[in-house]
């Protein structure tokens, strides 16, 4: 179950960040070990050493376009990141991440993700749907339908009926 | 009441509750597709859970990322995957037979109408022939395979209409392109696109395939015909038996917004690096010179492709220092090239042809790029490392553009 409170620090991207930036295809394989050192490889070789648990990705718009592969959630995921927060997401990562259980959350107002510089600490209250920066206002995002949450609840889609317990 | 768009009323022919309002909901599938990769991914879990197949008659699963495989880990993958669907006793296994989306709209199995559902984002290719069809990640597909059921929310709908005589050197990458260059990467972001085909003539089933399969890079959730004789003509072809019903649009369904494009005013058009909406015309290129062509992926790969290359290349020869690579999209093309002399003429010009797969598209297979390569092809995606080394850059356009710029050595805007 992942936690209401989400601690980490911002990384910070641009619109249109593709699956094949995200997670290169090259990195495509069964051994969760490769999976997880392929995160972000081409687009800077030294990222995925530096991410720490729980750290929080900041996009703009059209997160995650491109592949459905979900060599690429399961690589954030191995990877321990917290949460997403951007512009806007697509369709097929966001239903990837719901999926899976990562919080992804868009911004109410898009134009504050600019306030967010790389390395801010940032505090992600889910139930309350709000970014804390140490330093600076507390940014509002869009709440997420009740049928998001659903999935959030039980632990991802496999724990849903009829794999888990019914609703 | 105000009237349904295509995929509200193909959605609403799925759905399992009667909950209209909620804003998600339960609907039912027709067809699932899968591949090597993807599919390999949920075996395991498939598997530790006893699942069974919802109905095996209903499941294409193709290898096509790894056909045949390159290395050990690959054939490991691939034998994972064939493993699975041979235990789930799916009945379309297809060994070896081409990209996984032509072996669906090659199947019965993708009907107007449709609702499909595919382990690969280009699954919307399925749009070509009127069907909702689109792709997700493999834990949606792991719970559909199991249940025959997904979750959806019913998108909006951009209605974009097609009027017009296309130019004879212009074709269905053209349109889409051109349509990328007006709205941008995510302009389409979880909407059904619904195209008309107004032409005069009509667009043939191949370029309505390359126009649906690039819907997504649009952002596109659905990205369909609306269902003509073409298609009917298409299905009856293909299956012995016309199509059932034909579901059409209300004529006042509610779009939220409506996108005329005129291919009377079509150029050929290109996208240049890293992005598949940072699109011009031919004519707008700087003299660049090019290492490698690439003719082939779901995108395109057609017999209409494979003709438009090999009339560009008839008696002439591939530039030397351009490495030419063609791939089939199906193995039913390639013999259909074959017949038709197509595979012949391309390779007497210096083309040289690969086994029907995903090939260099997505960087997995022979003829990916190097840093100093500047590669013009006809895949969907141009994304940076793509097809291979960070550095290298990758130029999307048609099958002739292809091919004439393979026979220049450079693109040029002078090459019409
Ligand atoms: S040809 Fe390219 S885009 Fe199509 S399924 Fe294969 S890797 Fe994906």
């Amino acid at each position: 179950m992942a936690n209401d409170i989400i601690t980490g620090r911002a990384w910070v991207f641009g619109d249109d960040l593709n699956t094949d930036v995200i997670h290169p295809p090259e990195f495509f394989s069964l051994h969760p070990d490769k999976v997880k050192r392929g995160l972000f490889h081409k687009f800077d070789p030294t990222l995925q050493s530096r991410l720490e648990p729980g750290d929080i990705l900041v996009g703009g718009k059209n997160f995650g376009c491109g592949s459905s592969r979900e060599t690429s959630m399961r690589s954030l995921l191995l990877n321990e990141l917290g949460a997403i927060v951007a512009v806007s997401f697509a369709r097929i990562f966001f239903r990837n991440a719901t999926n899976n259980g990562l919080r992804c959350f868009t911004f109410a107002q898009p134009d504050v993700r600019h306030t967010i510089v790389e390395g801010d600490r940032l505090t992600l209250d889910v139930s309350a749907s709000e970014l804390q920066p140490a330093n600076g206002d507390s940014i509002s995002l869009a709440p997420t339908g009740p049928f998001i949450q659903k999935i959030w609840a039980a632990g991802g889609l496999l724990h849903m009926p009829p794999f888990g317990p019914s609703a | 009441m105000a009237g349904k768009t295509l995929s509200d009323k193909i959605l609403d022919a799925h759905a399992l509750d009667d909950d209209a309002g909620a804003t998600h909901r339960r609907v039912r599938i027709d067809a699932l597709l899968g591949h090597d990769a993807t599919t390999a991914l949920i075996a395991d879990a498939f598997e530790e859970r006893n699942l069974k197949v919802w109905d095996p008659d209903r499941v294409i699963l193709t290898n096509d990322h790894f056909s045949p495989p390159a290395t050990a880990e690959r054939a490991d993958i691939s034998n994972r995957f064939l493993a699975f669907a041979r235990n789930c006793g799916v009945k379309h296994l297809m060994l070896d037979r081409g990209i996984c989306h032509q072996l669906l709209v090659e199947s019965p199995l993708c009907q107007p109408g449709g609702l499909i559902v595919g382990a690969d984002s280009h699954t919307i290719m399925g749009g070509g022939i009127g069907a909702c069809a689109t792709g997700m990640g493999s834990t949606d597909i792991l719970y559909a395979l199991a249940t025959g059921t997904t979750w959806m929310r019913w998108p909006e709908t951009i209605k974009v209409e097609l009027v017009g005589s296309m130019p004879d050197h212009c074709s269905g990458r053209d349109i889409i392109l051109s349509l990328l260059q007006q709205l941008g990467e995510s302009g389409g972001q979880y909407r059904s696109l619904e195209f008309h085909d107004l032409t005069e003539p009509k667009l043939s089933q191949d370029n309505r395939f390359a126009v649906s399969n690039m819907a997504v890079e649009l952002g596109g959730k659905f990205g369909l015909f609306v269902p003509d004789e073409v298609t009917a003509a298409y299905c009856e072809a293909r299956d012995g038996v016309p199509p059932s019903g034909l579901i059409r649009p209300d004529v006042d369904a509610v779009y939220e917004r409506v996108v005329t494009i005129d291919l009377g005013a079509m150029r050929p058009m290109v996208a240049k690096p890293w992005s598949p909406a940072n699109v011009v015309e031919v004519a707008e290129l700087n003299e660049t010179p090019i290492t490698v062509a690439f003719l082939g992926s779901c995108s395109s790969g057609r017999l209409s492709d494979l003709r438009e290359a090999a009339d560009e290349l008839q008696g002439h020869q591939v530039d030397p220092g351009v490495r030419f690579v063609v791939i089939p999209a199906s193995v039913e093309v390639f013999k259909a090239a074959l017949r038709a002399g197509y595979v012949e003429s391309l390779t007497e010009a210096g083309a040289i042809f690969n086994h029907s797969s995903c090939g260099p598209c997505g960087g997995i297979d022979k003829g990916v790029l190097g840093a100093t390569d500047v590669c013009v092809s006809t895949s969907n995606r141009n994304f940076r490392g793509r097809m291979g080394h960070w550095e290298s850059q990758t130029y999307l356009a048609s099958a002739r553009t292809v091919a004439r710029a393979a026979r220049r050595g450079r693109l040029a805007p002078d090459l019409y």
